[in-house]
């Protein structure tokens, strides 16, 4: 296969499977989960905060304006793949000679930049509303920490849906550890008040990481290493994901797992 | 030239596990020992009842499964060892409705299926149009394939496997759950490509669509060949008997036994039907059974009889029910 | 009537607890809710305020089950095909629902008596309640309470495709304004009023009041009327619900 056509199939390809794949593309299933839940989650915990007097607004604004990404990127990572069980399609896509980089590249895309949007909107409108400034000398050093965590989300949600191609209800596994991220990211709990296993668990989950280099950033620290340690998860993840992939096509053609509803 | 197809001592194992406190695995041997090749340009059918083995031989040829023993070669290229070449130069077709995306719109689907085929990007809108076309789904290709009808589905799955122009085409079932209109014109599509050079393998268990398309046939049955020819050949195999056909109210065992008993009648067969059930008797060409048939159905209430020359149909029934006694 | 509530509420209760999703989430979320309130208010200048926090994020868990299991089962129905036939059924919508809801309440009991003891084993909380009894009346009364919420929810999933990811925006709005950790007299003003009207949070407070001091019967009495009227609702919403559903064909996929 020639650089343009794997090309081609990252994003022509990527694109389709996209809109064939997620389930929350219309603005109707979209917008209600993955912004406006997340929003509620920042004014829920915010409050919460306030009542307890521990923290104050930036530090959850940042917190959970990072963790909107886990919605399209841990949500849609696993669709992204699960889904050619609801469709059963993953017959007719393993039957084609594609390379298998290329489709998880592909997929990943759309995710990451939903990833980093989703973070945009969800902390820009948090700020807004419980009026916590941002400087925008900031600015850029924070979209970087988000776009490392959509990726290694991402990665981490691909995982999940190469389990996903097999197991049936990863459904139960992805929202565990959904909630889970609440606490062990550090997003609403400084990770440091967390006992040594969950402080541990949370640092090898995605975002935790980009949370960390966010509020650095903000508290004026240096956050380069941080970033690096979020991009360097998410490659951990995406190399999981691939060998998890590529382990279920080779044991379902020799197990006749394919395409099992 | 080498054959399209070649398959050789295909042996293909599930195990199965059974008991939920206590796990038990079993081996169930769902194709054992097949072979058979297909020239290029020819239409193969494989027919066969359900759970014959049809679609394990069919999986394992696309690639999607491995076989327990044995080898297949299709283009020459071994489908275990040179997968991804293999994989270029087939198209795979599969019946039943499944197996699309069914938010996208058919356009959408096949798109996708060409960037993962590599279809060169310059030519794709005219190749698509053109599948299109040959399947007769030009003009809905907009719509989104939750709202296609299972005819329509069947026809994009065989776009689908086309985009790509494949010098082997594997159809598994591909008329199941398609009204006939639909099939006549997926049978019209089938034989087109075979015009064009295209070599089709085709598994199916309806006897008349095998009988009108294929070259050749190969009867599976239990997981093994029973009988392969041309449809005539099929045919001549039961060329020396003669039929009865009996149609009867409420048959029990005690009379098959009897009709199985008179002298040259060398199969009985009961086939369900609405209300009443069709015996059909095979008997030598040279005797007429139909008065000891009808004694020996005393008893039972009989509608038509009719004595009539054999046909493939008859000629599969009495293959896939000996491998099935046997 | 209440006999087919009954049986379909148990039909109901088996179908989740043969589902791992929905014994998952239940099992797991209250404590995960628990463990959270715990860490962010011992930060925090409150530490009597624990027990509040165990009865919260046990409410926590039932209103996500309730929630997520109106919406799950709604889509499970559509998927399998058999909405249509149950609104074809001579049974009423309602009954049919709120016993589904119901039953989904009852594994939301379960979440209340989780978070309370994780809290006492794990976190040291006492479990000294002042008014005992009210306490015990109190939870049937906040059970309602949250069903008869979820039941009005769950009349709007019936005509939306991914009821599922609906009921992830249903959340927190009800946490917060049901004032399950964070009293309602700490949020703006101006949603202070459509908290009052909601029976959850009446049920919230008699639960604390019974637990901490104070005057739980009154919440009580306000929390049922409060489901009352949901109830009311949720039997006209439903009548239209069901009717818009036939009319523009939303009730099965095909």
């Amino acid at each position: 296969m020639t650089a343009r056509a794997w090309l081609r199939l990252v994003i022509v390809g990527g694109r389709i499977s996209y809109r064939a794949l997620f389930n929350w593309t219309s603005p109707l299933m979209y917008i209600p989960t993955l912004l406006v839940s997340p929003l509620l989650g920042t004014l829920f915990f915010a409050y919460l905060g306030r009542y307890a007097g521990g923290r104050d607004d930036t530090f959850y604004v940042l917190g959970n304006g990072l963790l909107a990404v886990a919605g399209p990127c841990v949500f849609g990572g696993m669709m992204a793949l699960a889904n050619e069980r609801r469709y059963q399609t993953l017959g007719a896509v393993l039957g084609t000679p594609a390379p298998r980089g290329a489709i998880l590249v592909g997929r990943a895309v759309p995710y990451v930049g939903n990833g980093l949007f989703t973070a945009v909107v969800v902390t820009t409108l948090a700020a807004l509303m419980l009026r916590v400034s941002i400087r925008i000398a900031d600015v850029p050093g924070l979209l970087l920490a988000a776009l490392a965590a959509a990726a290694s989300c991402t990665a981490f949600g691909l995982a999940l849906g190469a389990i996903g191609m097999r197991v049936r209800d990863v459904w139960v596994i992805s929202n565990t550890v959904w909630v889970s991220l609440w606490l062990v990211s550090g997003a609403n709990v400084a990770r440091s008040a967390l006992p040594d296993w969950l402080e541990v668990v949370g640092g090898l989950l995605p975002i935790s990481h980009g949370i960390d280099a966010a509020r650095a950033i903000a508290g004026g620290s240096p956050a380069a290493g941080l970033i690096a340690r979020e991009v360097a998860l998410g490659a951990a993840w995406a190399a999981i994901a691939t060998l998890l992939f590529r382990t279920f096509e080779r044991s379902g053609r020799r197990h006749a797992a394919l395409d099992r509803g | 030239m080498e054959p399209a197809i070649e398959v050789d001592g295909l042996v293909r194992s599930y195990s199965a596990t059974h008991g939920m406190v206590r796990r038990r695995r079993s081996t169930v041997e769902a194709v054992r020992g097949v072979s058979f090749q297909v020239a290029r340009g020819e239409l193969f059918g494989l027919l066969g009842p359900n759970g014959a083995g049809k679609t394990t031989t069919i999986k394992i040829l696309t690639t999607l499964l491995l076989p327990t023993a044995g080898t297949a070669r299709v283009c020459g290229l071994d489908v275990v060892a040179d997968t991804r070449a293999v994989r270029t130069r087939i198209g795979y077709v599969f019946g039943g409705d499944r197996g699309l995306y069914d938010r996208l719109s058919g356009l959408d689907n096949l798109r996708y299926f060409a960037e993962l085929y590599a279809v060169d990007p310059r030519g794709l809108r005219a190749r698509i149009d053109e599948v299109l076309d040959l399947v007769g789904l030009g003009g809905r290709e907009g719509d989104r394939v939750e709202g296609y009808s299972r005819g329509m589905r069947q026809r994009l799955h065989v776009a689908r496997g086309l985009l790509h122009r494949p010098e082997v085409l594997f159809l598994d079932e591909p008329s199941i759950g398609v009204d006939a209109v639909a099939a006549r014109e997926l049978r019209a599509v089938v034989a087109h490509l075979v015009e064009d050079g295209t070599t089709v393998l085709l598994t199916t268990h309806y006897m008349f669509e095998a009988d009108q398309l294929c070259d050749r046939i190969a009867v599976i049955a239990r997981g093994s060949i029973v009988a392969e020819g041309t449809p005539a050949q099929l045919k001549d195999q039961v060329a020396d008997d003669r039929v009865v056909e009996v149609q009867v109210f409420g048959i029990g065992e005690a009379e098959v036994a009897r009709v199985r008993a008179i002298t040259g009648v060398t199969s009985v067969i009961v086939e369900d039907h609405e209300q009443a059930q069709a015996l059909i008797v095979h008997c030598e060409r040279s005797l007429d059974v139909s008065a000891e048939v009808v004694a020996a159905l005393d008893g039972v209430r009989v509608g038509s009889i009719a004595t009539r020359e054999p046909t493939l149909e008859d000629a599969y029934i009495s293959l896939v029910t000996a491998a099935e006694d046997g | 009537m209440p006999r087919r509530l009954v049986r379909i509420w148990l039909l109901q209760v088996k179908q989740m607890s043969r589902s791992s999703f929905e014994m998952m989430g239940a099992v797991l979320l209250p404590l995960l809710f628990a463990t959270l309130a715990f860490y962010v208010l011992r930060a925090g200048t409150h530490p009597h305020a624990l027990l509040g926090a165990s009865i919260g994020a046990g409410l926590m868990g039932t209103w996500s089950t309730v929630l997520f299991g109106a919406g799950s089962a709604i889509d499970h129905q559509r998927w399998q095909g058999t909405l249509e036939l149950i609104v074809a059924a001579p049974t009423p919508l309602i009954v049919v629902l709120l016993s589904l809801t119901l039953a989904t309440t009852t594994v939301g009991i379960y979440s209340l008596v989780a978070t309370m003891t994780w809290g006492a084993i794990l976190f040291g909380v006492p479990l000294d309640l002042v008014h005992p009894a009210a306490f015990l009346v109190a939870i049937p009364a906040t059970i309602v309470a949250l069903a008869t919420l979820g039941l009005l929810m769950a009349s709007t999933f019936i005509v939306l495709r991914n009821a599922n990811a609906l009921a992830n925006t249903g959340e927190f709005p009800i946490w917060l304004l049901s004032g399950v950790l964070v009293p309602v007299a700490l949020l703006p003003t101006w949603v202070q009023p459509v908290s009052s009207l909601l029976a959850p949070t009446w049920g919230v407070r008699a639960l604390r009041e019974a637990a901490l001091g104070g005057s739980p019967w009154r919440a009580i009495g306000a929390c049922v009327l409060c489901a009352a009227v949901q109830l009311a609702l949720a039997a006209v919403a439903l009548r239209r619900v069901e009717r818009r559903a036939r009319d523009r064909a939303t009730l099965a996929l095909t």
